[in-house]
Protein backbone atom coordinates (compact mmCIF):
# COMPACT_ATOMS: atom_id res chain seq x y z
CA UNK A 1 0.00 0.00 0.00
CA UNK A 2 2.92 2.41 0.59
CA UNK A 3 4.26 1.69 -1.92
CA UNK A 4 1.45 2.63 -4.15
CA UNK A 5 1.07 5.99 -2.43
CA UNK A 6 4.54 6.44 -3.34
CA UNK A 7 4.42 5.65 -7.06
CA UNK A 8 1.17 8.06 -6.75
CA UNK A 9 2.88 10.88 -5.25
CA UNK A 10 5.73 10.65 -7.32
CA UNK A 11 3.60 10.52 -10.20
CA UNK A 12 2.00 13.66 -9.38
CA UNK A 13 5.39 15.44 -8.28
CA UNK A 14 6.66 14.48 -11.94
CA UNK A 15 3.29 15.80 -13.82
CA UNK A 16 3.94 18.78 -11.42
CA UNK A 17 7.09 19.51 -12.71
CA UNK A 18 6.57 18.86 -16.55
CA UNK A 19 3.57 21.25 -16.40
CA UNK A 20 5.93 23.75 -15.21
CA UNK A 21 9.09 22.97 -17.49
CA UNK A 22 6.00 23.38 -20.46
CA UNK A 23 6.02 26.87 -19.50
CA UNK A 24 9.28 27.92 -20.35
CA UNK A 25 8.94 27.35 -23.82
CA UNK A 26 8.19 30.27 -25.80
CA UNK A 27 4.63 30.10 -27.16
CA UNK A 28 1.64 31.91 -27.90
CA UNK A 29 4.47 34.83 -27.62
CA UNK A 30 4.92 34.31 -24.04
CA UNK A 31 7.59 32.60 -21.91
CA UNK A 32 6.05 31.95 -18.10
CA UNK A 33 3.24 33.61 -18.95
CA UNK A 34 4.51 37.09 -19.43
CA UNK A 35 4.16 38.43 -23.58
CA UNK A 36 7.30 38.98 -25.27
CA UNK A 37 8.49 39.50 -28.62
CA UNK A 38 10.19 36.77 -30.55
CA UNK A 39 13.21 38.69 -30.82
CA UNK A 40 12.73 39.47 -26.94
CA UNK A 41 12.43 35.93 -25.73
CA UNK A 42 16.19 35.16 -27.51
CA UNK A 43 17.86 38.15 -25.78
CA UNK A 44 20.18 36.52 -23.48
CA UNK A 45 19.18 37.41 -20.39
CA UNK A 46 15.73 36.59 -20.96
CA UNK A 47 17.37 32.89 -21.58
CA UNK A 48 19.40 33.15 -18.38
CA UNK A 49 16.06 33.67 -16.48
CA UNK A 50 14.85 30.26 -18.27
CA UNK A 51 17.87 27.98 -17.37
CA UNK A 52 17.51 29.26 -13.88
CA UNK A 53 14.00 28.74 -13.49
CA UNK A 54 14.60 25.18 -15.13
CA UNK A 55 16.72 24.69 -12.33
CA UNK A 56 14.56 25.89 -9.87
CA UNK A 57 12.11 23.08 -11.12
CA UNK A 58 13.96 20.63 -11.31
CA UNK A 59 15.31 21.40 -7.27
CA UNK A 60 11.75 21.53 -6.42
CA UNK A 61 10.94 18.15 -7.82
CA UNK A 62 14.07 16.74 -6.15
CA UNK A 63 13.33 17.96 -2.79
CA UNK A 64 9.70 16.88 -3.18
CA UNK A 65 10.70 13.22 -3.96
CA UNK A 66 13.13 13.35 -0.63
CA UNK A 67 10.67 14.51 1.51
CA UNK A 68 8.25 11.96 0.18
CA UNK A 69 10.47 9.72 2.54
CA UNK A 70 8.34 10.86 5.84
CA UNK A 71 5.73 8.27 4.08
CA UNK A 72 8.31 5.72 5.45
CA UNK A 73 7.77 7.07 9.28
CA UNK A 74 5.24 4.80 11.24
CA UNK A 75 3.68 7.51 13.14
CA UNK A 76 2.60 9.73 9.24
CA UNK A 77 2.16 6.35 8.10
CA UNK A 78 -1.11 6.19 10.27
CA UNK A 79 -2.08 8.99 8.32
CA UNK A 80 -0.80 8.70 5.10
CA UNK A 81 -3.63 10.00 3.31
CA UNK A 82 -3.65 13.51 4.97
CA UNK A 83 0.15 13.52 4.95
CA UNK A 84 -0.68 12.88 0.79
CA UNK A 85 -2.45 15.89 0.31
CA UNK A 86 -0.47 18.01 2.78
CA UNK A 87 3.03 16.69 0.53
CA UNK A 88 0.80 17.72 -2.83
CA UNK A 89 -0.25 20.89 -2.01
CA UNK A 90 3.40 21.68 -0.54
CA UNK A 91 4.29 21.25 -4.18
CA UNK A 92 2.11 22.87 -5.51
CA UNK A 93 3.00 25.93 -3.74
CA UNK A 94 6.26 25.67 -4.01
CA UNK A 95 5.72 25.11 -7.86
CA UNK A 96 3.76 28.24 -7.96
CA UNK A 97 6.29 30.31 -5.90
CA UNK A 98 9.15 29.62 -8.79
CA UNK A 99 6.71 30.44 -11.42
CA UNK A 100 5.76 33.91 -9.89
CA UNK A 101 9.65 34.45 -8.98
CA UNK A 102 10.52 34.26 -12.53
CA UNK A 103 7.65 36.12 -13.74
CA UNK A 104 8.63 38.68 -11.32
CA UNK A 105 12.59 38.81 -13.13
CA UNK A 106 11.10 38.69 -16.39
CA UNK A 107 8.86 41.50 -15.64
CA UNK A 108 11.48 43.43 -14.41
CA UNK A 109 14.09 42.96 -17.16
CA UNK A 110 11.12 44.39 -19.51
CA UNK A 111 10.88 47.31 -17.20
CA UNK A 112 14.76 47.78 -17.21
CA UNK A 113 14.60 47.24 -21.26
CA UNK A 114 11.45 49.04 -21.79
CA UNK A 115 9.82 46.12 -23.97
CA UNK A 116 6.45 47.68 -24.47
CA UNK A 117 3.32 45.86 -26.20
CA UNK A 118 0.06 47.61 -26.93
CA UNK A 119 -2.48 47.16 -24.31
CA UNK A 120 -5.23 47.62 -27.00
CA UNK A 121 -7.50 44.40 -27.14
CA UNK A 122 -6.90 44.53 -30.95
CA UNK A 123 -8.40 41.06 -32.43
CA UNK A 124 -6.76 40.74 -35.76
CA UNK A 125 -8.66 38.50 -38.33
CA UNK A 126 -7.61 36.96 -41.87
CA UNK A 127 -10.85 36.67 -44.00
CA UNK A 128 -9.12 34.32 -45.94
CA UNK A 129 -7.41 32.12 -42.82
CA UNK A 130 -10.93 32.00 -41.23
CA UNK A 131 -12.52 31.12 -44.30
CA UNK A 132 -10.71 27.92 -44.47
CA UNK A 133 -11.46 26.65 -40.90
CA UNK A 134 -11.08 22.82 -40.96
CA UNK A 135 -9.52 22.13 -43.84
CA UNK A 136 -6.15 21.19 -43.37
CA UNK A 137 -6.56 19.29 -40.00
CA UNK A 138 -6.67 15.69 -39.18
CA UNK A 139 -9.96 14.05 -40.49
CA UNK A 140 -12.67 13.98 -37.35
CA UNK A 141 -13.09 9.89 -38.21
CA UNK A 142 -10.78 9.05 -36.22
CA UNK A 143 -11.90 10.68 -32.74
CA UNK A 144 -15.31 9.54 -33.85
CA UNK A 145 -14.09 6.10 -34.21
CA UNK A 146 -12.90 5.64 -30.70
CA UNK A 147 -16.23 7.21 -29.84
CA UNK A 148 -17.46 3.13 -30.46
CA UNK A 149 -14.63 1.13 -29.60
CA UNK A 150 -14.54 3.08 -26.16
CA UNK A 151 -18.17 0.88 -25.41
CA UNK A 152 -15.77 -1.97 -25.35
CA UNK A 153 -15.39 -2.77 -21.80
CA UNK A 154 -19.26 -2.35 -21.42
CA UNK A 155 -19.82 -5.27 -23.88
CA UNK A 156 -18.06 -7.17 -22.06
CA UNK A 157 -19.31 -6.80 -18.38
CA UNK A 158 -23.00 -7.15 -20.12
CA UNK A 159 -21.73 -10.50 -21.62
CA UNK A 160 -20.00 -11.55 -18.80
CA UNK A 161 -22.58 -10.17 -15.65
CA UNK A 162 -20.23 -12.12 -13.10
CA UNK A 163 -17.24 -9.48 -13.79
CA UNK A 164 -19.87 -6.67 -12.77
CA UNK A 165 -18.69 -7.15 -9.22
CA UNK A 166 -15.07 -5.95 -10.22
CA UNK A 167 -16.24 -3.24 -12.33
CA UNK A 168 -19.72 -1.70 -11.87
CA UNK A 169 -21.75 -1.15 -15.14
CA UNK A 170 -22.35 2.59 -14.61
CA UNK A 171 -18.72 3.30 -14.50
CA UNK A 172 -18.46 1.92 -18.23
CA UNK A 173 -20.23 5.06 -19.25
CA UNK A 174 -16.94 7.04 -17.84
CA UNK A 175 -14.74 6.17 -21.03
CA UNK A 176 -17.32 7.02 -23.45
CA UNK A 177 -18.22 10.27 -21.55
CA UNK A 178 -14.39 11.02 -22.27
CA UNK A 179 -14.25 10.02 -25.77
CA UNK A 180 -17.11 12.85 -26.20
CA UNK A 181 -14.89 14.95 -24.36
CA UNK A 182 -12.05 14.21 -26.84
CA UNK A 183 -14.21 15.08 -29.49
CA UNK A 184 -15.36 18.33 -28.26
CA UNK A 185 -11.54 19.07 -27.88
CA UNK A 186 -10.62 17.99 -31.10
CA UNK A 187 -12.84 20.39 -33.30
CA UNK A 188 -11.95 23.23 -30.38
CA UNK A 189 -8.12 22.64 -30.83
CA UNK A 190 -9.05 22.52 -34.56
CA UNK A 191 -11.10 25.88 -34.95
CA UNK A 192 -9.02 27.52 -32.53
CA UNK A 193 -7.92 31.27 -33.38
CA UNK A 194 -4.61 31.40 -35.08
CA UNK A 195 -2.68 34.62 -34.23
CA UNK A 196 -2.73 36.76 -37.69
CA UNK A 197 1.29 38.21 -37.19
CA UNK A 198 1.70 38.64 -40.58
CA UNK A 199 0.44 41.57 -43.33
CA UNK A 200 0.29 39.29 -46.16
CA UNK A 201 -2.39 36.88 -46.66
CA UNK A 202 -0.42 34.25 -47.76
CA UNK A 203 2.11 34.16 -44.98
CA UNK A 204 -0.87 33.95 -42.82
CA UNK A 205 -2.89 31.01 -44.75
CA UNK A 206 0.57 28.65 -44.46
CA UNK A 207 0.99 29.40 -40.73
CA UNK A 208 -2.93 28.40 -40.05
CA UNK A 209 -2.80 25.65 -42.14
CA UNK A 210 0.27 24.35 -40.21
CA UNK A 211 -0.85 24.88 -36.59
CA UNK A 212 -4.89 23.46 -37.90
CA UNK A 213 -3.03 20.58 -38.87
CA UNK A 214 -0.69 20.41 -35.45
CA UNK A 215 -3.42 21.23 -33.40
CA UNK A 216 -5.61 18.45 -34.82
CA UNK A 217 -3.27 15.57 -34.75
CA UNK A 218 -2.64 16.65 -31.27
CA UNK A 219 -6.33 16.19 -30.79
CA UNK A 220 -6.46 12.86 -32.40
CA UNK A 221 -3.20 11.63 -29.97
CA UNK A 222 -5.29 13.12 -26.82
CA UNK A 223 -8.31 10.66 -28.25
CA UNK A 224 -5.94 7.81 -29.09
CA UNK A 225 -4.33 8.25 -25.27
CA UNK A 226 -7.62 8.12 -23.63
CA UNK A 227 -9.03 5.31 -25.64
CA UNK A 228 -5.91 3.03 -24.64
CA UNK A 229 -5.81 4.26 -20.45
CA UNK A 230 -9.47 3.26 -20.71
CA UNK A 231 -8.41 -0.29 -22.42
CA UNK A 232 -5.77 -1.04 -19.80
CA UNK A 233 -7.59 0.58 -16.94
CA UNK A 234 -10.61 -1.65 -17.49
CA UNK A 235 -8.26 -4.75 -17.98
CA UNK A 236 -6.69 -3.77 -14.52
CA UNK A 237 -9.84 -3.57 -12.98
CA UNK A 238 -11.02 -6.71 -14.29
CA UNK A 239 -7.86 -8.83 -13.80
CA UNK A 240 -5.63 -7.61 -11.57
CA UNK A 241 -7.44 -6.93 -8.49
CA UNK A 242 -5.94 -4.84 -5.54
CA UNK A 243 -5.63 -1.44 -7.31
CA UNK A 244 -2.06 -1.97 -7.58
CA UNK A 245 -1.59 -1.82 -11.53
CA UNK A 246 -4.31 0.96 -11.93
CA UNK A 247 -1.23 3.13 -11.28
CA UNK A 248 -0.18 1.92 -14.87
CA UNK A 249 -2.73 3.43 -17.32
CA UNK A 250 -2.91 6.27 -15.27
CA UNK A 251 0.49 6.98 -15.77
CA UNK A 252 0.59 6.28 -19.33
CA UNK A 253 -1.87 8.93 -19.81
CA UNK A 254 -0.19 11.36 -17.70
CA UNK A 255 2.99 11.27 -19.50
CA UNK A 256 1.04 10.85 -23.31
CA UNK A 257 -0.55 13.70 -22.60
CA UNK A 258 2.45 15.27 -21.39
CA UNK A 259 4.63 14.53 -24.35
CA UNK A 260 1.10 15.56 -26.82
CA UNK A 261 1.44 19.10 -25.19
CA UNK A 262 5.63 19.18 -25.77
CA UNK A 263 5.65 18.30 -29.21
CA UNK A 264 2.47 20.97 -29.67
CA UNK A 265 4.68 23.38 -28.51
CA UNK A 266 7.52 22.48 -30.35
CA UNK A 267 5.89 21.78 -33.80
CA UNK A 268 3.83 25.30 -33.63
CA UNK A 269 7.64 27.09 -32.83
CA UNK A 270 9.40 25.40 -35.50
CA UNK A 271 6.16 26.08 -38.09
CA UNK A 272 6.28 30.04 -36.28
CA UNK A 273 10.37 30.42 -36.71
CA UNK A 274 9.74 28.64 -39.92
CA UNK A 275 6.99 31.02 -41.52
CA UNK A 276 8.03 34.15 -39.65
CA UNK A 277 11.63 34.89 -39.34
CA UNK A 278 10.98 38.01 -41.08
CA UNK A 279 8.10 39.09 -39.39
CA UNK A 280 9.14 42.42 -37.81
CA UNK A 281 8.39 42.95 -34.21
CA UNK A 282 5.43 45.73 -35.54
CA UNK A 283 4.33 43.44 -37.62
CA UNK A 284 3.84 40.67 -35.12
CA UNK A 285 1.00 42.68 -33.31
CA UNK A 286 1.66 42.27 -29.97
CA UNK A 287 -0.69 42.96 -26.84
CA UNK A 288 0.14 42.87 -23.39
CA UNK A 289 -2.91 40.14 -21.74
CA UNK A 290 -2.10 40.14 -18.37
CA UNK A 291 -5.17 42.51 -18.07
CA UNK A 292 -7.36 39.67 -18.71
CA UNK A 293 -5.96 37.20 -16.18
CA UNK A 294 -6.50 37.25 -12.70
CA UNK A 295 -5.57 35.04 -10.27
CA UNK A 296 -4.13 32.25 -12.72
CA UNK A 297 -7.73 32.39 -14.51
CA UNK A 298 -9.06 34.17 -17.99
CA UNK A 299 -11.03 36.97 -16.49
CA UNK A 300 -12.70 39.00 -19.48
CA UNK A 301 -16.46 40.12 -18.72
CA UNK A 302 -16.90 41.45 -22.45
CA UNK A 303 -16.05 37.95 -23.87
CA UNK A 304 -19.04 35.75 -24.14
CA UNK A 305 -17.05 32.47 -23.86
CA UNK A 306 -17.11 30.65 -20.93
CA UNK A 307 -14.52 27.84 -21.80
CA UNK A 308 -11.42 29.67 -23.23
CA UNK A 309 -8.39 27.98 -24.68
CA UNK A 310 -5.23 28.14 -21.99
CA UNK A 311 -2.54 30.51 -22.78
CA UNK A 312 0.19 28.33 -21.56
CA UNK A 313 0.34 24.81 -22.76
CA UNK A 314 -1.79 25.42 -25.89
CA UNK A 315 -3.92 22.16 -24.98
CA UNK A 316 -6.26 22.08 -22.67
CA UNK A 317 -9.11 24.94 -21.61
CA UNK A 318 -9.70 27.06 -18.93
CA UNK A 319 -12.90 29.25 -17.59
CA UNK A 320 -13.68 32.32 -17.76
CA UNK A 321 -14.09 33.97 -14.58
CA UNK A 322 -15.29 37.61 -15.51
CA UNK A 323 -18.68 35.92 -16.57
CA UNK A 324 -21.49 34.58 -14.02
CA UNK A 325 -21.49 31.06 -15.23
CA UNK A 326 -17.84 30.92 -15.34
CA UNK A 327 -18.07 32.06 -11.52
CA UNK A 328 -20.27 29.21 -11.21
CA UNK A 329 -17.96 26.33 -12.82
CA UNK A 330 -15.35 27.84 -11.14
CA UNK A 331 -16.55 28.08 -7.15
CA UNK A 332 -18.27 24.76 -8.38
CA UNK A 333 -14.80 23.23 -8.98
CA UNK A 334 -13.40 24.85 -5.67
CA UNK A 335 -16.48 22.97 -3.97
CA UNK A 336 -16.30 20.10 -5.15
CA UNK A 337 -11.99 20.04 -4.47
CA UNK A 338 -12.95 20.83 -0.37
CA UNK A 339 -15.70 18.24 -0.38
CA UNK A 340 -13.29 15.69 -1.27
CA UNK A 341 -10.55 16.86 1.04
CA UNK A 342 -13.09 17.16 3.32
CA UNK A 343 -13.56 13.85 2.90
CA UNK A 344 -10.50 11.95 3.10
CA UNK A 345 -9.58 14.27 6.35
CA UNK A 346 -13.13 13.15 8.05
CA UNK A 347 -12.63 9.66 7.39
CA UNK A 348 -9.35 9.36 7.64
CA UNK A 349 -9.77 10.62 11.50
CA UNK A 350 -13.18 8.93 12.29
CA UNK A 351 -13.07 5.74 14.25
CA UNK A 352 -15.72 2.80 13.84
CA UNK A 353 -18.66 2.76 16.41
CA UNK A 354 -20.41 -0.63 16.88
CA UNK A 355 -22.62 -1.03 19.61
CA UNK A 356 -25.49 -3.91 19.81
CA UNK A 357 -28.15 -2.97 21.45
CA UNK A 358 -31.33 -5.25 21.09
CA UNK A 359 -32.14 -6.36 18.26
CA UNK A 360 -29.79 -4.65 16.18
CA UNK A 361 -26.32 -4.00 15.70
CA UNK A 362 -25.24 -0.34 14.95
CA UNK A 363 -21.97 0.79 13.04
CA UNK A 364 -20.98 4.40 12.93
CA UNK A 365 -18.61 5.38 9.92
CA UNK A 366 -18.91 8.69 7.65
CA UNK A 367 -21.00 8.06 5.18
CA UNK A 368 -21.69 4.35 5.40
CA UNK A 369 -23.50 3.84 8.67
CA UNK A 370 -25.63 0.79 8.58
CA UNK A 371 -27.81 -0.91 10.92
CA UNK A 372 -28.54 -5.39 11.14
CA UNK A 373 -30.97 -6.88 12.68
CA UNK A 374 -30.27 -9.86 14.69
CA UNK A 375 -32.52 -12.03 12.34
CA UNK A 376 -30.27 -11.16 9.57
CA UNK A 377 -27.11 -12.87 10.21
CA UNK A 378 -26.58 -16.27 9.90
CA UNK A 379 -23.32 -16.69 11.61
CA UNK A 380 -20.45 -15.11 12.69
CA UNK A 381 -16.45 -16.15 12.67
CA UNK A 382 -13.27 -14.75 12.86
CA UNK A 383 -10.64 -14.74 10.23
CA UNK A 384 -6.94 -13.37 10.22
CA UNK A 385 -6.68 -12.24 6.92
CA UNK A 386 -8.38 -10.64 4.69
CA UNK A 387 -9.23 -12.12 1.34
CA UNK A 388 -8.35 -10.71 -1.91
CA UNK A 389 -10.86 -8.62 -4.06
CA UNK A 390 -11.77 -4.62 -4.92
CA UNK A 391 -13.59 -1.87 -3.43
CA UNK A 392 -16.52 -1.33 -5.18
CA UNK A 393 -17.54 1.90 -3.51
CA UNK A 394 -16.20 3.26 -0.09
CA UNK A 395 -12.55 4.53 1.35
CA UNK A 396 -9.97 2.51 1.02
CA UNK A 397 -6.58 4.11 3.26
CA UNK A 398 -3.56 2.73 4.75
CA UNK A 399 -5.17 2.25 8.26
CA UNK A 400 -8.30 1.66 7.69
CA UNK A 401 -11.21 0.72 5.02
CA UNK A 402 -14.88 1.00 4.94
CA UNK A 403 -17.40 0.36 2.11
CA UNK A 404 -19.07 -1.57 -0.36
CA UNK A 405 -16.00 -4.11 -1.69
CA UNK A 406 -16.32 -7.24 -3.73
CA UNK A 407 -13.54 -10.32 -2.23
CA UNK A 408 -13.42 -13.73 -3.94
CA UNK A 409 -15.43 -16.46 -2.64
CA UNK A 410 -17.37 -14.15 -0.40
CA UNK A 411 -18.68 -11.67 -3.17
CA UNK A 412 -20.59 -7.91 -2.11
CA UNK A 413 -19.18 -7.34 1.13
CA UNK A 414 -20.04 -4.58 3.52
CA UNK A 415 -16.42 -4.03 5.34
CA UNK A 416 -15.31 -1.64 8.32
CA UNK A 417 -11.91 -2.94 9.02
CA UNK A 418 -8.37 -1.46 10.57
CA UNK A 419 -6.34 -2.95 8.14
CA UNK A 420 -3.19 -4.06 10.24
CA UNK A 421 -5.13 -5.26 13.58
CA UNK A 422 -4.61 -8.66 12.16
CA UNK A 423 -7.68 -10.42 12.56
CA UNK A 424 -11.46 -9.66 11.72
CA UNK A 425 -14.61 -11.01 12.36
CA UNK A 426 -16.99 -11.61 9.92
CA UNK A 427 -20.91 -11.65 9.87
CA UNK A 428 -22.57 -13.64 6.98
CA UNK A 429 -25.74 -12.35 6.10
CA UNK A 430 -29.26 -14.04 4.83
CA UNK A 431 -29.25 -12.03 1.58
CA UNK A 432 -26.42 -11.45 -0.80
CA UNK A 433 -26.22 -7.74 -1.28
CA UNK A 434 -24.25 -7.41 1.16
CA UNK A 435 -23.68 -11.11 1.88
CA UNK A 436 -21.32 -10.19 4.39
CA UNK A 437 -20.05 -7.66 6.89
CA UNK A 438 -16.44 -7.98 7.87
CA UNK A 439 -15.50 -5.64 10.96
CA UNK A 440 -12.88 -5.91 13.92
CA UNK A 441 -11.51 -3.48 16.30
CA UNK A 442 -7.66 -1.43 16.58
CA UNK A 443 -6.28 -4.06 18.22
CA UNK A 444 -6.19 -8.43 18.35
CA UNK A 445 -7.81 -7.39 21.91
CA UNK A 446 -10.51 -5.15 20.74
CA UNK A 447 -11.76 -7.59 18.01
CA UNK A 448 -11.97 -10.51 20.53
CA UNK A 449 -14.23 -8.54 22.51
CA UNK A 450 -16.11 -7.36 20.26
CA UNK A 451 -16.27 -10.97 18.95
CA UNK A 452 -17.63 -11.92 22.09
CA UNK A 453 -19.80 -9.55 21.93
CA UNK A 454 -21.40 -9.93 18.96
CA UNK A 455 -21.45 -13.73 19.57
CA UNK A 456 -23.41 -12.87 23.20
CA UNK A 457 -25.90 -10.54 21.22
CA UNK A 458 -26.21 -13.40 18.69
CA UNK A 459 -27.06 -16.58 21.18
CA UNK A 460 -29.23 -14.50 23.18
CA UNK B 1 -8.58 41.10 -46.23
CA UNK B 2 -7.51 41.25 -42.68
CA UNK B 3 -10.06 43.21 -39.52
CA UNK B 4 -8.70 44.52 -37.04
CA UNK B 5 -11.24 44.91 -34.49
CA UNK B 6 -11.00 46.95 -31.38
CA UNK B 7 -12.48 44.73 -28.59
CA UNK B 8 -12.85 46.91 -26.05
CA UNK B 9 -13.37 49.96 -27.89
CA UNK B 10 -16.73 52.38 -28.03
CA UNK B 11 -17.55 51.26 -31.27
CA UNK B 12 -19.81 48.33 -31.34
CA UNK B 13 -18.22 44.73 -32.64
CA UNK B 14 -20.79 44.30 -35.69
CA UNK B 15 -20.33 48.07 -36.58
CA UNK B 16 -17.05 47.74 -36.66
CA UNK B 17 -17.00 44.45 -38.98
CA UNK B 18 -19.39 46.08 -41.35
CA UNK B 19 -17.14 49.31 -41.65
CA UNK B 20 -14.00 47.45 -42.43
CA UNK B 21 -15.82 45.31 -44.76
CA UNK B 22 -17.16 48.28 -47.02
CA UNK B 23 -13.68 49.72 -46.58
CA UNK B 24 -12.08 46.76 -48.16
CA UNK B 25 -14.53 46.49 -50.94
CA UNK B 26 -13.87 50.71 -51.50
CA UNK B 27 -10.17 49.93 -51.54
CA UNK B 28 -10.52 46.51 -53.44
CA UNK B 29 -8.94 44.09 -51.12
CA UNK B 30 -12.28 42.47 -51.44
CA UNK B 31 -13.43 41.80 -55.21
CA UNK B 32 -16.53 41.19 -56.30
CA UNK B 33 -17.61 37.27 -55.85
CA UNK B 34 -15.27 36.85 -53.06
CA UNK B 35 -16.66 34.92 -50.55
CA UNK B 36 -16.73 35.79 -47.25
CA UNK B 37 -16.45 32.94 -44.11
CA UNK B 38 -20.34 31.82 -42.38
CA UNK B 39 -20.90 33.47 -39.65
CA UNK B 40 -20.24 31.11 -37.11
CA UNK B 41 -16.66 30.42 -38.79
CA UNK B 42 -15.90 34.33 -38.49
CA UNK B 43 -17.61 34.15 -34.89
CA UNK B 44 -15.86 31.59 -33.42
CA UNK B 45 -12.41 32.85 -35.09
CA UNK B 46 -13.72 36.40 -33.15
CA UNK B 47 -14.93 34.66 -29.84
CA UNK B 48 -17.98 36.61 -30.26
CA UNK B 49 -21.69 35.55 -30.25
CA UNK B 50 -22.43 34.48 -34.07
CA UNK B 51 -25.43 37.34 -33.69
CA UNK B 52 -22.70 39.52 -33.82
CA UNK B 53 -21.49 38.79 -37.19
CA UNK B 54 -24.80 38.52 -38.25
CA UNK B 55 -25.73 41.68 -37.63
CA UNK B 56 -22.97 43.14 -38.98
CA UNK B 57 -23.77 40.85 -42.10
CA UNK B 58 -27.26 41.52 -42.44
CA UNK B 59 -26.47 45.36 -42.63
CA UNK B 60 -24.23 44.76 -45.50
CA UNK B 61 -26.73 43.04 -47.40
CA UNK B 62 -29.54 45.73 -46.59
CA UNK B 63 -26.03 48.14 -47.85
CA UNK B 64 -26.19 45.73 -51.69
CA UNK B 65 -22.23 45.19 -50.22
CA UNK B 66 -22.62 41.61 -50.18
CA UNK B 67 -25.07 39.12 -51.21
CA UNK B 68 -26.29 35.95 -49.38
CA UNK B 69 -27.50 32.57 -50.80
CA UNK B 70 -27.81 29.57 -49.47
CA UNK B 71 -25.98 27.34 -51.41
CA UNK B 72 -22.82 29.87 -51.42
CA UNK B 73 -22.70 31.82 -48.42
CA UNK B 74 -22.23 35.59 -48.61
CA UNK B 75 -20.49 36.96 -51.20
CA UNK B 76 -19.15 40.43 -52.21
CA UNK B 77 -21.87 41.72 -54.36
CA UNK B 78 -21.22 43.74 -58.08
CA UNK B 79 -20.97 47.38 -57.47
CA UNK B 80 -24.39 48.47 -58.87
CA UNK B 81 -24.22 52.52 -58.90
CA UNK B 82 -26.73 54.78 -58.03
CA UNK B 83 -27.90 57.40 -59.67
CA UNK B 84 -27.36 59.43 -56.56
CA UNK B 85 -24.31 57.84 -54.51
CA UNK B 86 -24.22 61.17 -52.42
CA UNK B 87 -27.45 61.28 -50.73
CA UNK B 88 -29.13 63.18 -47.89
CA UNK B 89 -27.23 61.12 -45.42
CA UNK B 90 -23.98 61.17 -46.94
CA UNK B 91 -24.28 65.11 -46.61
CA UNK B 92 -25.52 64.93 -42.56
CA UNK B 93 -22.49 62.11 -42.22
CA UNK B 94 -19.53 64.11 -44.03
CA UNK B 95 -21.08 67.41 -42.94
CA UNK B 96 -20.73 66.51 -38.96
CA UNK B 97 -17.07 65.24 -39.56
CA UNK B 98 -16.10 68.31 -40.92
CA UNK B 99 -18.17 70.55 -38.37
CA UNK B 100 -15.87 68.09 -35.60
CA UNK B 101 -12.99 69.03 -37.27
CA UNK B 102 -13.84 72.74 -37.35
CA UNK B 103 -14.47 72.71 -33.80
CA UNK B 104 -11.19 71.09 -33.30
CA UNK B 105 -9.23 73.72 -34.60
CA UNK B 106 -8.45 72.71 -38.09
CA UNK B 107 -8.49 75.13 -40.84
CA UNK B 108 -10.43 74.87 -43.88
CA UNK B 109 -6.86 74.62 -46.21
CA UNK B 110 -5.55 72.04 -43.88
CA UNK B 111 -8.97 69.81 -43.43
CA UNK B 112 -9.29 70.14 -47.39
CA UNK B 113 -5.82 68.69 -48.42
CA UNK B 114 -6.32 66.46 -45.46
CA UNK B 115 -9.44 64.90 -47.32
CA UNK B 116 -8.30 65.05 -50.39
CA UNK B 117 -5.66 62.72 -49.35
CA UNK B 118 -8.21 60.38 -47.99
CA UNK B 119 -9.90 60.25 -51.00
CA UNK B 120 -6.77 59.65 -52.89
CA UNK B 121 -6.17 57.14 -50.45
CA UNK B 122 -8.96 54.95 -51.04
CA UNK B 123 -9.30 55.45 -54.96
CA UNK B 124 -5.79 54.67 -55.45
CA UNK B 125 -5.92 51.25 -53.39
CA UNK B 126 -8.68 50.51 -55.27
CA UNK B 127 -6.77 51.41 -58.60
CA UNK B 128 -2.94 49.29 -57.01
CA UNK B 129 -5.62 46.04 -56.53
CA UNK B 130 -7.02 45.94 -59.79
Amino acid sequence: MILLLGMVLWLVFGVMAASSLLFRHYHDSQILGITLSRAHARQPEVQRVVRSFQRACYLVLALSALASGVLLIPVVQRYAEMSLLVLVMLNLLANWCVISHFQGELRQIKEKNQWTYSRKKIMTVDLSVTREKGRSGVSPFWVWLFLPLSFAPMAVLLLHPALRQRCPLGMSLIGPLCQLLAIFLYYQMRNRHVRVPAEKTEQNLQLARREERINSLCATWCALAMLVFWGLFNLAMLYAPGGFLVVVPVAVLTISLLWIARWQQKKTREAEDALLGTVSEEEENLQEDSSTWKWGCYHNPDDPRVFVPKRIAGIGWTINIGRPAGKAVGLGTLALIAAVISFVAYSGSQDYQITARGDQVMIDAAMYDMTIERDQVDAVSVIDQLPSGTRTNGYGGMEKSYGHFYFDGYGACMIYVYNNAGSFIVMRLKGTDPGYVIVNGQTGAETQALYQTLSGWLAE
Amino acid sequence: MILKLDMAGATPIYQQIRNQIVFGVATGQLRVGEPLPTVRQLAADIGVNPMTVSKAYTLLKEEGVIVIDRRHGAQISPVCPREEPMDGEFDDRASLLISEARMKGASEETLKAHILRLIDDVYRRKEVSQ
